[in-house]
């Protein structure tokens, strides 16, 4: 009988091991879904740190609430309903923080001893801090749902019924909501076209 | 200070299926739809262009080196560590929970309530003892024999009425 590697299981097969105890079993579902989650928080908070933390504390929750996941929707479907809820407390908790300011924080890397800094990559390198400032500041002008569901959109590439999943909402609230939010983006940055 | 740009409106009803559309997230129908009013609508279609330009742009790349990575998933090791040795521990923590706590309480003082009802004769059975009390019985005493006498002052002025009405009809 030929063995099969871990992380040739599909998702299903790792959360099942992983609720019959499989430690291993749940630490490749991290693996295959830590750089996603960490983008969608990145989104959000637009700070590595907290990003990290909180991409980090989404599987934790998923890991301790593993049991009553009763596999009906995709793993990944429950587990970003977990952490969009957390990105949307979190923002909550932080209230209208400047994102200005995070954004500088990020580029000095200020707090950030223990991360090494990205490279540059070419479309960092062609976008100005100027635009790039603007455009954090539009983001952050969104009202949290809008912006959860324009970040699941445009930057993860979600459809509109896995979005709808991950916010438990109907379709046409899902439509409604990524409509206003690009509206709203468009108003703010066409003045940088 | 940069001159604002003037906006291009879509029309109104399309705005919402253009937007679908540029991320192609439509039926085909939907699809075919929107393509067939492009054709005809410049308006429409120089909204399509602005989302093209400026959508794009506000992905800001964030792509952390491979050490990054590996620390996060070492971090992550650790935590998952953590919480798998505090499972038991968790669960002995979660009965300190808030919501145990006033819950405890209450039943804590309805166990009382329902001692002090059923037991009520009992907790006073040393009443002879108390002086407070002793006093109260023999004021209690003091009431009965007032309310003796006044019963004898009735009688005897019941008697006097009759003795009264026995001379009177002897008199007649």
């Amino acid at each position: 009988m030929i063995s099969r590697r871990p992380e040739e299981f599909g998702d299903e097969e790792l959360v099942i091991s992983a609720q019959q105890g499989e430690r291993q079993a749940f630490e490749v579902l991290v693996e295959r879904y830590k750089q996603k989650a960490y983008h969608i928080a990145f989104g959000f908070t637009r700070d590595r740190e907290d990003a990290k933390d909180l991409s980090q504390e989404a599987f934790l929750h998923a890991f301790s609430h593993l049991k009553t996941f009763d596999r009906r929707s995709g793993f990944y479907t429950w587990f970003y309903r977990i952490l969009v809820n957390l990105c949307l407390d979190f923002r909550r908790r932080k209230g209208r923080v400047s994102w200005e300011s995070l954004d500088e924080k990020t580029e000095k890397g200020n707090g950030l001893e223990k991360i090494p800094n990205p490279g540059p990559s070419p479309d960092q390198a062609a976008m100005s801090g100027e635009i790039s400032t603007r455009i954090s500041a539009a983001l952050a002008t969104l009202p949290p749902k809008q912006r959860a569901v324009f970040l699941l959109k445009n930057n993860q590439g979600l459809s509109i019924g896995e979005i709808a999943a991950v916010m438990k909402s109907a379709e046409g609230t899902i439509k409604a909501h990524l409509h206003r939010a690009v509206m709203a983006l468009r108003e703010r940055l066409t003045e940088l076209a | 200070m940069a001159e604002r740009q003037e906006l291009t409106g879509a029309c109104k009803n399309f705005e919402q299926d253009l937007v679908l559309y540029f991320y192609q997230d439509c039926s085909r129908a939907e699809q075919q739809q929107v393509e067939a009013h492009l054709e005809g609508c410049p308006s429409c279609r120089v909204f399509l262009e602005e989302l093209k330009s400026l959508l794009p742009a506000t992905v800001k790349p964030d792509e952390p080196t491979p050490a990054f990575w590996q620390n996060y998933s070492r971090e992550m090791r650790g935590k998952l560590d953590k919480r798998e040795s505090h499972g038991w521990a968790g669960a002995i923590l979660s009965l300190f929970r808030p919501w145990p706590v006033p819950a405890l309480a209450t039943a804590m003082v309805v166990a009382l309530a329902v001692t002090l009802t059923f037991t009520k004769g009992q907790w006073f059975s040393d009443t002879q003892n108390k002086p407070e009390l002793v006093e109260m019985a023999s004021n209690a005493d003091f009431f009965e024999s007032l309310d003796l006498l006044d019963s004898m002052d009735l009688l005897e002025a019941v008697e006097g009425k009759e003795a009264q009405k026995s001379e009177t009809g002897a008199q007649l």
